[in-house]
């Protein structure tokens, strides 16, 4: 009686993968990528100016009570005035000895007035005319989202009524003094 | 006696294989890297020369509107420039007799944009990449002209990262 045919196989036969067709594709793609690529990476910033009066009033009308703003001048520092009912309460934050804004210092700042009105989210930005446009960018920087981790404000969803947290403290700014001569 | 010179054994017939695994390790990791650059962002925003932005954390991906650039030289809309800029001020034949923060040539071009657009256009967005040393005096020109010309939505470009 004739046995089974057993194929031999020896277990420790080494074989080499042939790389070549994919080292072929990698070729074709890496220069259709360096094409396409963006290397500096641009984003945007949204704002809204002052003349847009029928959204800003609607908005305002939501929450009549409580507005929040920003006086940014590069010799006195930041004033964050929150204007409560007419009862203003001005928080000062001076320059650094080397004529610097103190951006740490503005962020906390900041945090403590959003832990108190979590339900607003615009602030209002007065510049003076001397300062720079990237210092105005490193402060909505500093008030658009908490850098704590541990720090999340409550948010009330409008459809559901369920509360959520946010990290994001004042992320619509409004430049105020637009239209001001 | 004189010594014989050594001559290496050449066998002509000889192949051999290249050794490519190191090179695709390259390749791999640079189309990871490259992968990971490509933007998959709707709208392409050029870079403008002589013009650098701010850096912000934003994560906001661009959309759609009227680029506007204004670089220390230079106020342009897309690649026309209307109106020059030195010392952080614009040349007085541009602004406006009556009013300083009234940019002529900028008013015209967004309301002729305004007039012959599409829906998309009217949308009243400006894409405004601006130079991060120019003081808000010389923007806010640019933004008063827009939000009077029906352009009042300015979305800030800025570059990624801190």
């Amino acid at each position: 009686m004739a046995g089974r045919y057993k194929p031999n196989i020896n277990h420790n036969s080494e074989f080499e993968l042939d790389l070549a067709p994919l080292l072929a594709v990698m070729v074709k793609l890496v220069p259709v990528l360096l094409v396409s690529s963006a290397f500096v990476q641009m984003m945007i910033i949204e704002t809204e100016l002052p003349q847009v009066v029928q959204q800003a009033l609607a908005k305002q009308d939501i929450n009549p009570k409580v507005t929040i703003s920003m006086e940014i001048d590069k010799k006195q520092g930041v004033n964050i005035i929150v204007n409560e009912a007419g009862n203003e309460k001005i928080k000062q934050i001076s320059m650094l000895p080397k004529n610097e804004f103190d951006f740490e210092k503005i962020h906390l700042a900041i945090q403590e007035i959003k832990k108190l009105h979590p339900e607003i989210f615009k602030i209002e930005f007065n510049p003076s005319a001397d300062v720079s446009y990237k210092d105005i960018v490193k402060i909505m920087d500093e008030v658009r989202k908490t850098k704590s981790n541990d720090i999340r404000f409550p948010v009330k969803d409008e459809k559901t009524g369920q509360l959520s947290n946010t990290d994001y403290m004042f992320p619509e700014v409004i430049f105020a003094n637009t239209l001001e001569g | 006696m004189r010594r014989t010179r050594y001559k290496p054994e050449i066998k002509r017939n000889q192949t051999f294989a290249l050794n490519i695994t190191s090179m695709t390790d390259m390749f791999t990791i640079l189309l990871v890297f490259l992968l990971q650059t490509y933007n998959t962002s709707e709208v392409q925003i050029e870079n403008v020369m002589g013009l650098r932005l701010p850096s912000s954390n934003t994560e906001k991906n661009p959309v759609y509107g009227v680029k506007i650039s204004l670089s220390q030289d230079e106020l342009k809309l897309d690649q026309t420039i209307l109106a020059h800029v030195k010392n952080n001020e614009f040349e007085s034949g541009s602004i406006d007799n009556n009013d300083s923060n009234f940019i002529k040539p900028l008013f015209t071009a967004l309301q002729k944009i305004n007039n012959e657009s599409t829906s998309k256009d009217k949308l009243g967005r400006i894409l405004f990449q601006a130079d991060q040393e120019l003081p808000y005096a010389t923007l806010r020109k640019v933004m008063y002209t827009a939000s009077q010309a029906g352009f009042p939505n300015l979305k800030l470009v800025t570059v990624a990262g801190n």
